[in-house]
């Protein structure tokens, strides 16, 4: 009787196990869907994955950090893709060396937009930020994509 | 009773066991051990950290050749890399530089649609990523299917451009950054090579702006390498860049700074940088880079 009790116990851990990852939404499906939501317009260049932690109180909220080399004369497009598995909502800022040139989240009208355009006329070094709206835990995508030559 | 249940439930606990989980989460790429001697365990300059900000699209099979294919350039086989010695690349040093060159080929006859030759590439490229251990990232049997039957040629760019990254993440993540850094390196010499042979064949402005602007590119990049330079084969790779790096003391590139605007289009959000960036690139100095690139890939592909 006790072997029962063993194997009922390992076959419970392993189907709970394996619902729960059935459930959670994985990075390629974020990857993929991310790429719908550039467009078909867009090439796929890059894919940068972000799970960042809650901010902890009174800290500054946690912010991923990547940077690309982007080339002049080039049209791209940022998409930035939140997992539905957590609450946090994204948002990516593109910086050059020294300042901020765009982001996908204007404070000023409130509104986020899944996409940005990046017509590019330095080729260089660009640092892409992302955090989650008020330091709340969360998983993204940001997917860098080639558009056009302008 | 008991025997009934264990019978029951033994071969599902099997199975549960067995199942594949075909999705990948966020830390697939942890789901593999790290391989073999392959592991850079040599003294870095610049942290491994710091290697993963500056590495991300350096160079990228996908924008030049859609540059070549935008001015009007017909497609060529001639200027490919020959897959017909992929045997030949038997280190790993060979694999990964085989790697990149390949990768560029590849992103080359993707984006003129030219599906013919392109299973002879994904094979090069199976058998190199499997000599270097990161095949089981790259999805041969689809992207096999979708040259074969010549369909969905979007989704062959896109899966091959995402299997590369996959590949260079999960080096990168498990401290062989330096391979990472020879398919970038592959890549980028390809694509100049490209460039080259094109300009050679139909001089353009715009290509040879873009020659120009990899002065930029390459210092990235030799910065990258330059990390790895006490190996000897690393030395003697840095060092053919290097004479290209010194040609390029006679490209001048000067900016003028600009105020970005951001303005909705449609309802996208597009942002203009509005910088200026002019690159000064004589024709002298223009066909010695080129001339230069080309002896540096033969000597590549010929290790």
């Amino acid at each position: 009787m006790r072997n029962v009790y063993i194997i009922f116990t390992l076959f419970a851990i392993l189907i709970l196990g394996n619902s729960n990852k059935l459930l959670a939404q994985s990075g390629q499906e974020l990857i993929d869907i991310c790429n719908m939501v550039a467009g078909e317009d867009a090439t796929y260049l890059k894919d940068f994955q972000i799970k960042l932690e809650a901010a902890k109180p009174g800290e500054e909220p946690p912010v991923a950090r990547h940077s690309v080399v982007l080339s002049k004369n080039t049209k791209y497009r940022f998409s930035i893709c939140n997992s539905k598995d957590f609450a946090g909502e994204a948002i990516l800022q593109i910086y050059d060396n020294n300042r901020l040139l765009g982001t996908t989240y204007i404070v000023a009208t409130g509104k986020s937009y899944p996409s940005v355009d990046f017509k590019c006329t330095q080729t260089g070094v660009y640092h892409i930020w992302v955090n989650f709206k008020e330091g709340e835990q969360g998983l993204a995508v940001a997917l860098l994509s080639f558009v056009e030559r302008f | 009773m008991s025997k009934r249940l264990i019978y029951i439930l033994l071969p599902l606990l099997i199975f549960a066991a067995c199942r594949s989980d075909k999705s990948k989460d966020m830390n697939f790429s942890k789901e593999f051990e790290v391989p073999d001697s392959v592991i850079y365990e040599g003294d870095l300059e610049i942290s491994e950290q710091a290697i993963d900000e500056i590495v991300q699209n350096i160079s990228s099979p996908v924008e030049i050749a859609a540059l070549i294919k935008a001015v009007g350039v017909p497609y060529s086989k001639d200027y490919l890399a020959t897959t017909d010695y992929v045997d030949n690349y038997n280190t790993s040093f060979k694999q990964a530089l085989g790697l990149g060159i390949f990768g560029a080929d590849l992103g080359y006859q993707n984006m003129y649609n030219k599906t013919g030759g392109v299973i002879d590439y994904i094979s090069a490229i199976k058998t190199l990523a499997d000599g270097i251990r990161v095949g089981q990232f790259f999805d041969f049997t689809t992207l096999k299917r979708l040259a074969t039957n010549n369909q969905n040629l979007d989704s062959l760019m896109y899966i091959s451009v995402q299997n590369f990254n996959q590949m260079d993440r999960y080096l990168r993540e498990n401290n062989r950054s330096n391979l990472s850094s020879l398919i970038v390196a592959g890549v980028w010499i390809e694509s100049m090579y490209l460039l080259s042979e094109v300009i050679k064949e139909s001089p353009n402005a715009e290509l040879s702006e873009k020659i120009g602007e990899q002065k930029i590119i390459l210092s990235n990049l030799m910065l990258l390498l330059k990390n790895y330079e006490r190996d000897p084969k690393f030395k003697e790779l840095i060092d053919q860049l290097a004479e290209i790096q010194e040609l390029y003391k006679d490209v001048t590139i000067t900016y003028e700074k600009g105020e970005p605007e951001a303005v909705e289009e449609n309802g996208m959000l597009v942002i203009k940088q509005n910088d200026k960036q002019y690159i000064e690139i004589s024709n002298e100095t223009l066909f010695k880079i080129m001339e230069k690139t080309v002896e540096v890939r033969n000597n590549v592909i010929q290790l």
